[in-house]
């Protein structure tokens, strides 16, 4: 037995079922190993669409994705999804081959040092020089994507150490995940102190909630303690949408009640988020009336942006627990959320014959409750983000924090192979959805019934929108109106196709591509000036949020109408 | 600009010094000065690096406590 065959093995002990990727020179005995293993290899048609596959794979189920490429420029097109998974805190497993350790510092054919390469991008990594290191870092490899705040691990394994004989080597055994810490007496107590003398409580909830597998304890502590809450766009789900408490997600696109709800409470339970950016605003003014009661598994993030009154760190079930025993005075408070969101809701009677996208989001949310939903990046994942009835957040597979368009069709794909039985639904846009399309051809080979929704704006919508608001509509190289037939690509690669640009016609669309056996398209062609809203605009405040025009003089209208 | 010492114990491993210092970097920390030397039969390093930066030096060690082949790393204010 050599290396490869040992590390096959191994990974099958690890409990791996499915792996992504592309052979090349330098992984081939690896591959000669997997030829009759247990192992379901998916042949992608890009490394990039592997690493966003075995992505889709971990986010949709907890489990470790793993994905596979050769030396050079294999493994340096995995290097996106790589990021993507160590930024939204992903467990992945990444095996490059490497040029013979021989060759390796002699600029070999394709020799790259990706393992220099990814440093910053990985939660660690290893470059395996001799078999004898092979065991040890395989089984820390998975003990540390998986434990405590997940993230891809790469394993760089040169050729010469994948045909090393291995016979001496112990079968594997699977690595054992750390235990969590439980969070402090101490701190949990003056938590419970603060949040019970608030007046104008609010959580705010981010992606750690599902990580943590403390979904239920967020729900049983805002439930119990009546306090309104707001999501991050990887908390999503981590409350239902319907949830009379839920007030939406917040920041840049979010809801007006959950920005007004957060720039006027007066303690802020952060649950499993970190003060991104794109959710805070304006940092100095964000929650500016507000103590900070900081929950959160990783140390790192407590304190790290905003001034923390109690920081808890540990395991977020056992401090969700604790603190749902406090009951604040907060009716009053409550019923002005509740009142605002009632008030300030999305309105989805958009006149005119056109399709309006989150009218067609929310249909189709409502035809597919059940549906794991992945999307692309740009316009139409915020869309999805504030109009999707989502109830689990492990059903909606975005990339919050690298934003990478490309993201939505291999990562539907790992979602689906991870779940055959599971409607699986892929959201894109016209520029996102080019930037992996020869994912179709993976789906076809594979017959993966993803059902796949293109919102197409023949624009770069967001990067438009931008240009429109604050940067005098000097339109720079976001026009992509030569975009080839969506429908006739979709068939050539075999996938069936259809197409709707009238609103009167979504319906019949949508049921018709629901009504697929497999693999599906519906290219909807929306207008190309349609436009995100609410917006915080940059260096403003939550509070400043720029509202449709459009609605804006609907609103007026009704006011106008006769009581 | 505050000025830290860090004493850093790591695992002598492949990439653990470019790790350190680049975390430093990345995290808004310039290093002024760097040494070390293995230590306990070989399989640890201790390196001493003294940085600067605006952010309070816990910004940077809770994110060096995170590095795999950090075992221990402690910092002090410069006079």
């Amino acid at each position: 037995m050599n290396a490869a065959q040992w590390l096959v093995r191994a990974l099958e002990a690890e409990g791996v079922d499915t792996l992504f990727g592309y052979p090349g020179g330098a992984i081939m005995p690896f591959y000669d190993a997997l030829y009759g293993s247990a192992l379901k290899h998916i042949l992608v048609r890009h490394e990039q669409g592997a690493a966003f596959a075995a992505n889709g794979y971990a986010r949709a189920t907890g489990r470790v994705g793993v994905c596979v490429a050769t030396s050079g420029p294999g493994a340096t097109n995995l290097v996106t999804g790589i990021a993507d998974a160590m930024f939204d805190s992903v467990p992945l497993v990444a095996i490059t081959g490497q040029v013979p350790t021989t060759l390796m510092g002699t600029d070999a054919f394709q020799e790259v040092d990706v393992f220099g390469l990814t440093l910053p991008l990985v939660k660690h990594s290893f470059l395996v020089r001799s078999v004898d290191e092979l065991p040890q870092a395989v089984g820390e490899a998975f003990r540390l994507a998986r434990s405590g705040r997940p993230g891809p691990v790469l394993i760089d394994l040169p050729k010469n150490v994948q045909t090393a004989d291995a016979t001496h080597l112990a079968a594997h055994v699977a690595a054992a995940t750390d235990a969590v810490p439980q969070p402090q007496a101490q701190a949990l107590r003056a938590a419970l102190e603060l949040l019970s003398k608030a007046r104008r409580p609010l959580a705010y909830a981010g992606g750690g909630v599902a990580l943590g597998d403390a979904v239920a304890e967020f729900r049983t502590f805002v439930e119990a303690t009546e306090i309104p809450a707001v999501l991050t766009l990887r908390g999503i789900g981590a409350l239902p949408a319907t949830h009379p408490l839920n007030l939406g997600m917040l920041g840049m696109h979010g809801t007006q009640a959950a920005n007004l709800a957060v720039q006027e409470c007066d303690v802020l339970v952060v649950i499993g988020a970190r003060f991104d950016d794109r959710a805070t605003g304006k940092l100095s003014e964000f929650a500016p009336h507000a103590k900070v009661i900081h929950l959160d598994f990783d140390a790192a993030e407590i304190g790290k942006l905003r001034v923390t009154e109690v920081g808890v760190r540990g395991d977020l079930r056992g401090s969700l627990d604790v603190l749902a025993t406090v009951r604040p005075d907060c009716a009053n408070w409550r019923e002005r959320c509740q009142g605002n969101k009632q008030r300030l809701a999305f309105r989805y009677d958009a006149p005119g014959s056109s399709v309006y996208a989150p009218a067609l989001l929310k249909r189709l949310s409502q035809r597919a409750p059940a549906a794991i939903v992945s999307c692309d990046v740009g316009q139409h994942q915020m869309w999805v983000a504030q109009h999707w009835q989502f109830n689990d957040p492990r059903k909606h597979l975005t990339s919050g924090s690298l934003g990478a368009m490309g993201f939505g069709l291999p990562a539907a794909m790992g979602a689906q192979l991870a779940m055959p039985a599971a409607q699986v639904i892929c959201v894109s846009g016209d520029g996102s959805f080019m930037m992996n399309v020869q994912e179709l051809a993976t789906l076809v080979r594979y017959r993966l019934p993803v059902k796949i929704v293109l919102l197409d704006n023949q624009r770069l919508g967001m990067v438009r929108q931008w240009q429109e608001l604050f940067f005098a509509g000097r339109y720079s190289e976001t026009d992509l109106s030569d975009n080839p037939d969506f429908a006739a690509l979709a068939r050539a690669f075999g996938v069936e196709a259809m197409f709707v640009d009238c609103a009167a016609d979504v319906n019949d669309a949508l049921d018709r591509l629901l009504a697929c056996d497999g693999p599906a398209l519906l290219h909807v062609a929306i207008d190309a000036m349609a436009n995100v809203w609410p917006l915080v605009p940059p260096n403003r405040n939550n509070a400043q949020m720029l509202l449709d025009p459009q609605t804006l003089e609907m609103e007026d209208a009704d006011a106008a109408l006769p009581t | 600009m505050p000025r830290y010492q860090l004493d850093l114990t790591l695992r002598r491993a492949e990439g653990a010094l470019t790790r350190v210092i680049g975390t430093a970097e990345r995290r808004g920390f310039r290093p002024l000065s760097v040494d070390g030397e293995a230590r306990e039969d070989g399989d640890r390093w201790h390196l001493r690096l003294s940085v600067e930066g605006e952010r309070p030096a816990e910004f940077l060690t809770t994110q060096l406590e995170k590095l795999y082949d950090c075992l221990a790393v402690e910092a002090t204010p410069c006079p």
